[in-house]
């Protein structure tokens, strides 16, 4: 930890947020649970640093905080101060550090629950219907995920699959992650990547996505969607909501974060919406989801980790998901598939054809530690060497041949004009390849003009 | 990626003192009512830090302990305000009732002690359950999740010493060192605990004694909020000067001097002719000895030296003393045990913190002695010592806290098995030496280094 965290990137959002404006930041910090979770998103270090100095009323020396900071912390601090500076929360000063007054009373009413900013949401009372218990979410949730995922994964290859809502649809265009290719949409090298990730960074992607566009449209206020977004994110599962106090934009919000599955409301209601495992976890790290995933799978897929490997190259999965087949289908070549099983192996054909669709070696690999069966967890390395080994072979295979541009300079009409003609681009450096016998050379593009000028010039002679 | 952190938080909810503390005067008046507010803070500061960051509260009161909160366990829904993040009123109620109810059934006196001990057990055992959950049910725990855990334990304390429970704080000790558990100390009122001072160096926590109590919330999240992996990075204040005194085990009050006995390690106040834990018997020849021994080194009018290591000359570090300061004893009668130990500078003595003296090779205090040593070793002395020592300020100590290489020094003299008894001397403290309050001035924060 204290050796890696010079090297720990600042979460993406965080990014997000370090490209907004000063204006629009300070607007979100006056509501707690903005600041509450980006608190959460920061790195341990800057947090400290952060509370360190929130129950200060007067500026602190700069000098008096650097002292707080060890020999090994300097980097951290060094990066912590120019994270917090970008989002405009402790402002770069040489003499003395202090918060930013929004922020500071910003999370100061968050911590205390004071303040007048409802920003944790407004529960409904009294709808009239039950609310979905946290199991049902869950399901709701995955439910409509995997809708996604297996829509992308199943794209271009004819198979049928339902389609999720127009809303998702649009964004996975928007983000790059599919084309549309004459009213089809067929995935991007990009989506393949995307399948690949672990179900937290593939939210996170989604959602900055969905950000992104969603800050390309002029009549939104960036404030009310991050609010908004912030507050879903400070919510607790199982619990309703009442969408009366939200503002226009949130409302169209909310419909849409129920197509991504991060929001359940029932159909015939308007008023009340609960937030999903996928909301709640957004500033968490990793676990929730996967917990929430493999809690999902206990009653028909056993635990988490589902994938034996040999050192054969055969592999063993133990699913019937058909969203976990079909992402295994992008680089396995499947030889049987029983009720709760499919085996196939890892060829070089079906790892090649991964490989052409932009996924990396890498990728696969860590897709497959991810999902190691328990059984094999026990190994190390998980993976045999072997395996690992020969899939970065086959990587390695695609990079052999090396494209350059250039010209084929043939037909001379005597040896004597040939040989002149390739002494001099060879003094240029420019020649790939020549063969005397058949009077050709291959020389670079750059030397193109130059060898064309010089045939003109001799033969004007 | 950074993991979640547990924190085990011990309240001290002595009656008594929460009394006094609320009527005093020339600390300012704090009383409970004042302080829970600024609790709740930190605890939501702690909540707020991440997502997976769990919480046990546990209250020690006189007589008994109990659990006032555990993130693991459902409790009490309160009802959702849109002003305030849901888990923290979660917390903040429980507490609230949890505590509400324990004191309204506190009876009208008593005596008993404050069940810290309890409460610190009960905080170990869960943790413990935390960092090991395959023991505990044969359902699919996520492995991975429950090793990233990073426990800690932070004691708000109120009441002094209670010196009977020193063998079993010393054994939480061990436990905690054991479980990689960082005991925090918070000294809210009263005088230094010396064992709790012991408990926060020995495990690598922070004692911190507050006395500007208006400001405590800074305190807490300056000292007590950062996980042990950003302590490294942004140092928070500990003590650099600790009272190591210990107890000893016959009446239970803290010793300046001691007698170890070198089977088993149990201290003693006075030089006894049988171990009262371990049943070894010591010579009558030794025991006058030493007897006679503490006469001399305890002349009055002697300056008084501090038992702080921090104030000690800073000498070379020296395991033995040169001979004939501060110690008696002579060197007849010693068996092999002593010669070989070279060279007749006879006894050699064990300096450095009193009280450190911990098992050397894992045993625990009270523990009778195992079959490996037959008893009659004779007794070890053991002191810190006026003439002294050793441990320069910031020198390792080994894990029990003694000084490397002390271990041969104390209890375990080679050739076990030789029926000769043998006496070691003591090094004693001059008479009046090192009050408790002569300890320790906490560093007030912002912490330097």
């Amino acid at each position: 930890m204290a050796g890696g965290s010079r090297e720990i990137k600042n979460h993406a959002l965080i990014e997000f947020l370090q490209s907004q404006t000063q204006n629009v930041l300070h607007r979100l910090y006056t509501r707690p649970s903005a600041c509450l979770a980006i608190v959460r998103l920061m790195s341990p270090f800057e947090r400290q640093l952060v509370m360190n100095l929130l129950w200060l009323e007067q500026p602190l020396e700069t000098k008096q905080v650097t002292s707080w900071v060890t020999l090994e912390g300097r980097s951290a601090y060094e990066a912590a101060l120019k994270t917090l500076a970008l989002l405009h929360i402790l402002p770069n000063s040489k003499e003395n550090m202090s918060l930013h007054s929004s922020f500071k009373t910003g999370l100061r009413n968050g911590l205390t629950g004071s303040g007048d900013i409802e920003s944790f949401g407004v529960p409904a009372l009294d709808v009239g219907f039950e609310p979905l218990s946290p199991e049902e979410l869950d399901v709701y949730a995955l439910e409509r995920w995997d809708t996604t995922l297996h829509f992308m994964v199943t794209s271009g290859t004819g198979e049928a699959s339902a389609k999720p809502s127009d809303g998702v649809l649009y964004l996975l265009e928007h983000s790059g992650l599919m084309r549309n290719d004459q009213g089809r949409r067929i995935i991007n090298s990009e989506g393949f990547q995307f399948l690949l990730q672990s179900p937290h960074a593939q939210l996170w992607e989604f959602m900055l996505s969905y950000l992104r566009m969603m800050a390309e449209r002029e009549d939104m206020d960036m404030v009310d969607i991050l609010g908004f977004f912030f507050t879903l994110s400070m919510m607790q599962i199982g619990q309703q909501y009442s969408n009366e106090t939200l503002s226009p934009t949130q409302i169209i919000m909310v419909a849409d974060l129920r197509d991504f599955g991060l929001i359940y409301f029932p159909e015939h209601s308007t008023t009340v919406f609960q937030p999903t495992r996928f909301a709640t976890s957004l500033t968490s790290h990793m676990q929730s989801i996967s917990e929430a995933e493999s809690k999902h799978e206990d009653g028909r897929d056993g635990p988490h980790g589902f994938v034996v490997l040999e050192t054969n190259y055969h592999i063993y999965a133990y699913t019937n998901n058909p969203l976990q087949i079909a992402v295994l289908n992008l680089f396995v070549a499947f030889k049987t598939r029983f009720s709760n099983l499919i085996v196939g192996t890892l060829t070089r054909d079906s790892v090649k054809r991964a490989l052409i669709n932009g996924i990396t070696a890498e990728q696969i690999l860590s897709y497959l530690v991810a999902h190691a069966h328990p059984q094999m967890k026990k190994n190390n390395p998980i993976i045999p060497v072997t395996v690992q080994d020969q899939i970065r072979l086959w990587e390695l295979e695609r990079h052999r041949v090396k494209g350059q541009d250039g010209y084929l300079y043939k037909d001379f009409g005597s040896m004597n004009d040939y040989e002149v003609v390739v002494k001099y681009a060879r003094e240029l450096g420019v020649v790939l390849w020549e063969n005397g016998a058949k009077r050709m050379f291959f020389a670079d593009a750059a030397g193109r003009v130059l060898i064309r000028n010089y045939i003109e010039r001799r033969t004007a002679i | 990626m950074e993991s979640a952190s547990h924190l085990s938080i011990i309240i001290d909810f002595s009656p008594q003192q929460w009394h006094s503390s609320s009527s005093n005067s020339d600390q300012g008046p704090f009383s409970l009512a004042s302080f829970l507010p600024q609790l709740f803070i930190f605890l939501n500061a702690h909540l707020a830090s991440q997502h997976e960051n769990t919480l046990t509260i546990v209250g020690a009161f006189p007589g008994k302990s109990s659990v006032l909160f555990s993130s693991n366990e459902a409790s009490t829904e309160a009802d959702a305000d849109p002003k305030l993040y849901q888990p923290f009123r979660t917390v903040n109620a429980a507490v609230v009732q949890r505590l509400s109810e324990e004191l309204e059934s506190l009876p009208e006196s008593t005596d008993a002690p404050i069940a810290l001990v309890g409460a610190l057990t009960k905080s170990l055992c869960y943790i413990n359950r935390l960092v090991n959950p395959q023991t505990v049910s044969s359902t699919t725990q996520n492995t991975t999740l429950s090793s990233a855990i990073s426990p800690r334990i932070l004691i708000f304390s109120v009441s002094p010493d209670l010196s009977a429970s020193y063998i079993p704080i010393m054994n939480s000790i061990f436990c905690a060192q054991k479980l990689k558990v960082s005991l925090d100390v918070c000294k809210l009122y009263g005088p230094d605990t010396v064992f709790l001072q012991q408990a926060a160096h020995l495990t690598g926590g922070s004692y911190l004694s507050i006395h500007n109590r208006d400001t405590l919330i800074h305190y807490l999240m300056i000292c007590f909020l950062s996980p042990p992996a950003v302590r490294q990075l942004m140092a928070v204040p500990t003590e650099d000067k600790v009272d190591f005194r210990a107890a000893c085990f016959c009446h239970k009050t803290i010793v300046d001097i001691g007698f170890i006995c070198s089977v088993c390690l149990s201290i003693f106040c006075k030089p006894t002719p049988v171990c009262s834990t371990c049943r070894a018997k010591f010579p009558m020849k030794s025991l006058t000895r030493l007897k006679e021994a503490l006469k001399p080194v305890l002349p009055p009018g002697i300056p008084e030296p501090s038992p702080i290591i921090d104030s000690l000359p800073d000498t070379a570090p020296a395991l033995t003393l040169p001979g004939g300061v501060g110690m008696s004893g002579g060197g007849k009668g010693k068996g092999k045990a002593s010669q070989a130990r070279g060279g007749g500078q006879y006894p050699p003595l064990h300096l450095g913190p009193m009280g450190m003296e911990g098992p050397p090779n894992g045993m625990h205090h009270g523990m009778p002695p195992g079959g490996i040593m037959p008893p009659g070793m004779g007794m070890g002395g053991m002191g810190g010592g006026r003439p002294g020592p050793p441990l320069k300020k910031g020198q390792k100590r080994s894990m029990n806290g003694m000084p490397q290489g002390m271990m041969s020094g104390v209890g375990m003299p080679p050739g076990g098995g030789h029926p000769q008894m043998d006496w070691r001397s003591m090094m004693a403290y001059p008479p009046g030496t090192a009050p408790a309050s002569t300890g320790t001035t906490p560093t007030p924060p912002p912490p330097s280094r």
